[in-house]
């Protein structure tokens, strides 16, 4: 292991004063899934970290003025085990079967999934449908920004060397919304996706037509998460049915724009980026309405 | 290069030792606690073969510093039972041969300690999800599955 300092905060204050005043080599860490792996690979290379696990005033899920808060400390193993993660928000329960094995749902955060900006972040297209913001925090104050603006492109965020981020949260879902997650890797788990998809969709009561849809991939034109707007606006208003499903996925084939790497090819990630949108919309109705739509 | 005093729990037994700051939890564990059960793996957190439990919790001690385990209960394989007397999944992984090369089997006995922990009555899928963070190149799963089965019921018997 590449030696470095860890600075080891005693709470918030110092950790603010002192990323105001240390700019240089300095990374943050919680519980290290992806940046010690990183460090490993030289793909980082640290002078200091600075520990935030002692931040625990950083760890909560809470239902507050509308929205569902999630502390960013908080791990994937204790986001799904809240209750407020029943039904409809099961689809963090959806992520988490998929996001990897016990001891990484143990240490992976919630903010270190949003700050680590890559194409295989599970919770990111999740976000994305969702709507969220990200609260982040300096010596300064604090602002919010809309998570899609947040991040920007691989490993690259908007959050600030002398910045720390706080929270993500969302609004509510009504009674006719829900949202779904799908993933294909090469197994079950344990796995970084090549593709995965996260649908948000709000039913019309009567007539069962979408009044709203939102579709995320890890990719989409580029290589981190983002909505598939075109293919979104062709879906609204629409019912679910194998015409408008099949139309859908003409307009997402034309949105896609996938490259080939190690993992898999451009074609093979198409033709299953077109597979898993479907099924993960139709499950997605599947739960809301307890019909399951055949087509 | 800075060092922190660690102040931790392992296996029940207070420690207090000087740690550099890219010491990893499983450097500490193994070359200055001498606890070898531990194995090192993959060193990426991908194999999980470094499992340990932090605070009853499932977590790969090749990624977590050892300044960041500070006030942290650690549990090895060393703490979960003595040669005299074994934990029943110990036993059941011996009555089934389910170690081969062994390399994995710290682990899997840990990861099957936080499934048995809180889930007494676990059905095959839970087992597998439970486990599904350690690779093993040897057996094939199967008779790890069965032991854990056997340990699982054995420890019902014994909490009647």
């Amino acid at each position: 292991m590449r030696r470095f300092d860890m600075f080891v905060p005693e709470n918030v204050g110092d950790l603010l004063q002192y990323l105001d005043t240390h700019q240089t080599g300095v990374y943050l860490i919680a519980n290290g899934t992806d940046l010690v792996n990183r460090i490993q690979r030289k793909q980082v290379k640290p002078k200091t970290l600075v520990d935030l696990t002692g931040l625990q005033e950083f760890n909560y899920v809470r239902k507050e003025n509308g929205r569902i808060k999630i502390g960013a400390l908080t791990t994937v193993s204790e986001l799904i085990a809240s209750p407020l993660m029943d039904s409809p928000y099961d689809v963090f329960r959806e992520v988490a079967m998929k996001f990897g094995g016990p001891s990484i749902i143990n240490m992976a955060t919630i903010g270190g999934n949003i700050c680590s900006a890559s194409s295989s972040e599970d919770l990111l297209p999740v976000l994305l449908v969702l709507e969220a913001d990200v609260k982040v925090r300096s010596i300064n104050g604090e602002r919010t920004v809309p998570i899609e603006e947040f991040v920007k492109g691989k490993r690259t965020t908007g959050l600030r060397s002398n910045e720390i981020l706080v929270e993500t949260s969302f609004p509510e879902l009504s009674a006719n919304s829900i949202c779904s997650f799908e993933k294909v890797g090469m197994r079950n788990s344990l796995i970084i996706a090549f593709v995965n998809c996260a649908v948000y969709l709000e039913l019309e009561k009567q007539s069962k037509a979408l009044n709203d849809v939102r579709i995320a991939f890890n990719r989409v034109t580029g290589k981190i998460p983002q909505r598939a707007r075109q293919t979104e606006k062709t879906l609204k208003g629409q019912k679910l049915n194998e015409q408008s499903l099949t139309n859908a996925a003409t307009t997402l084939r034309n949105e896609l724009k996938l490259t080939s790497d190690f993992r898999v090819s451009e074609e093979y990630r198409m033709d299953v980026a077109c597979a898993i949108f479907k099924r993960t919309l139709l499950r997605a109705a599947q739960k809301l309405t307890g019909e399951k739509i055949i087509v | 290069m800075s060092k922190h005093l660690l102040k931790f729990t392992v296996n029940g037994k207070s420690h207090a030792l000087l740690v550099q700051s890219h010491e990893r939890l499983l450097d500490v564990l193994r070359d200055r606690l001498g606890l070898k059960g531990t194995k090192e793996g993959c060193s990426t957190g991908d194999c999980g073969i470094c499992a340990v439990l932090m605070n009853g919790k499932l977590v790969n001690s090749c990624l977590i510093f050892a300044i960041q385990a500070r006030n942290k209960e650690i549990v090895t394989i060393e703490g979960i039972g003595t040669p005299e007397n074994l934990h029943p999944l110990q036993r059941a992984f011996m009555k089934w041969n389910a170690s081969q090369c062994g390399y994995c089997i710290p682990a899997m006995i840990l990861a099957s300690k936080q499934l048995l922990d809180r889930n007494p009555n676990p059905t095959d899928e839970d087992i597998r999800r439970a486990t599904s963070g350690i690779i093993c190149r040897c057996t094939g799963y199967v008779k790890i599955f069965e032991a854990i089965k056997t340990a699982a019921a054995e420890m019902k018997v014994k909490s009647r």
